[in-house]
């Protein structure tokens, strides 16, 4: 029974450790993308402006879309952002719906997206000022101070607010059942229409287990970056 | 002829006029010290020369290239270009953390491909041999003091070989007993021909070392000329009193 259980249990988990290995390609490359937007001074219209602070020169429509959308995705329940994209293209537009794994993905990917957004900013605008002065006046490009100077200072620095963010996201894929993805707590549940409630409580054990590997590799990450300070 | 000639440089920041018209030229090999008490203008006046800043009015030459022409809009590709006459050290020294000293010296050099590898390498070697520092290429910049990093920094910045070499209060952020060994090598610089350009409040040092010594105040030159000048028989009254005032600090 407990390797019936066992095995149940990881197929489970397997659909979960996708939702999270997709999320993660996805969301850690989108939230530089809406990193950079949401610090974006793009303002298309500034030649209009007659004077400091008026509304031409604060038009910065790229930083406000970015902003706005960080402002709903984190301002609303991750369950009802899976809701809206599942159900909402077909509801308001009578547009096909998407398939329930990727609508999954979808939803995942742009909301820790915006999370790890504002953390790489927060990062990016910890770096003192002076880092980039000295590469300027050393004649490097803006691309090559960020990648060459600032890129690993910023990753040392947002090491601990992403692990936990991350973490969060192995325990958050067992949201995706409100679309009725299986993974592993539904595949915990099932049991107990057979009588069982142990192999629910025992879906623990693998959150626990994969956790505590994370934390041992983020904590060799940190290590490895701990051969500098700053 | 002059290295280094600046015309009627003027910049504001907001309301602020910080440099109300600034111009002096500077010939191959001179040392300038600018002195000057808190808020004249003296690192606004560097961060022009060196790029960061750009000013309203005012024509920056060097070697007879016209650098700069008022706030007349540059390519990045042209201020990149233009700001490597000047070298820059900062007041505190901005190595970054992640390289070894060797690295913080070459990395520059590397991505402006100013040569291979290796001659970067022996040349990064050498100008860290010039500042004292040939032990230390392997370390860290948290594992250096504020003496020793700054002499990186200033091997930095000679890596690319500015024809005007700045400095911005090298010594400002340095424990008192280690500004004598970053002020040896800005010496020793002047022995080896570098043009230099250097913000400081050791009044002995800028008296020793400069040929030129420039007094500002709110922004304008208020007294230049040689250190005996500037220093032994000031004309100016705010110059008078500015000295004063440093002779007692010191
Ligand atoms: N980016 C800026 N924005 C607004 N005001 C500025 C800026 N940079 C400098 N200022 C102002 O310009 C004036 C001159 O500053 P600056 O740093 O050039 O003086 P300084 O002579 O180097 O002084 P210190 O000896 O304290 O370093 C100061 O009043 C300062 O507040
Ligand atoms: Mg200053």
């Amino acid at each position: 029974m407990f390797v019936q259980v066992t095995n149940a249990l990881l197929e489970g988990f397997w659909e979960s450790l996708k939702v999270f290995g997709l999320t993660l390609l996805f969301s850690i490359p989108l939230g530089l993308v809406i990193c950079f937007g949401s610090m974006s001074k793009w303002a298309p219209l500034d030649f209009l402006s007659k004077s400091k602070d008026s509304f031409f020169e604060k038009f910065k429509p790229i930083q406000w879309l970015c902003k706005g959308l960080v402002w709903v995705v984190r301002g609303t329940p991750l369950m009802l952002q899976l809701i809206v994209i599942f159900y909402g293209p077909g509801l308001m537009f009578d547009l096909p719906l998407l398939p329930r794994f990727t609508a999954t993905i979808v939803a995942f990917s742009l909301n820790y997206a915006c999370y790890f957004s504002e953390i790489y900013r927060g990062g990016i605008e910890s770096i003192a000022t002076g880092q980039y002065e000295a590469g300027q006046v050393l004649g490097m490009t803006k691309t090559q101070i960020f990648f060459k100077v600032v890129l690993l200072q910023v990753v040392k620095r947002i090491m601990a607010p992403m692990s936990n963010e991350i973490i969060t996201l192995v325990k958050d894929t067992s949201l995706a059942r409100i679309i009725s993805v299986y993974e592993i707590i539904w595949a915990g549940e099932s049991f107990i229409k057979k009588g069982l409630i142990w192999p629910l409580f025992y879906t623990g054990a693998f959150y626990l287990i994969f956790n505590g590997l994370l934390t041992i590799l983020f904590a060799r990450l940190e290590k490895k970056l701990s051969y500098f300070r700053g | 002829m002059a290295v280094l000639e600046v015309k009627n440089i003027r910049k504001s920041f907001g309301k602020t006029n910080v440099l109300k018209g600034v111009s002096f030229s500077l010939e191959k090999g001179q040392v300038l010290a600018i002195i000057g008490s808190s808020g004249s203008g003296k690192t606004t006046l560097l961060r022009c020369l060196n790029f960061l800043e750009t000013p309203d009015v005012g024509e920056i030459w060097v070697d007879g290239k016209l650098l700069r022409s008022g706030s007349e809009k540059l390519s990045e590709q042209q201020v990149r270009e233009n700001r490597l006459h000047f070298g820059l050290v900062f007041q505190n020294f901005n190595l970054f953390p992640q390289y070894n000293v060797l690295k913080n010296v070459m990395l520059a050099p590397q991505l402006l491909k100013k040569g291979t590898a290796k001659e970067l390498e022996e040349r990064a070697k050498q100008l860290l041999d010039q500042v004292g520092l040939s032990e230390k290429l392997d370390s860290y910049p948290y594992q250096l003091s504020g003496g020793q990093q700054q002499r990186v920094a200033i091997a930095r910045a000679l890596a690319l070989s500015p024809q005007v070499l700045c400095f911005d209060e090298p010594t400002s952020a340095l424990d008192p007993e280690l500004t004598g060994e970053v002020l040896r090598v800005i010496r020793g610089l002047k022995n080896a021909d570098s043009t230099m350009t250097v913000v400081t409040h050791e009044m002995e040092f800028a008296r020793s070392v400069a040929d030129v010594v420039m007094y500002m105040a709110d922004g304008v030159i208020e007294e230049i000329g040689t250190p005996e000048q500037v220093f032994g028989n000031p004309q100016s009254e705010k110059t008078k009193a500015f000295l004063r005032g440093a002779h007692e600090k010191f």
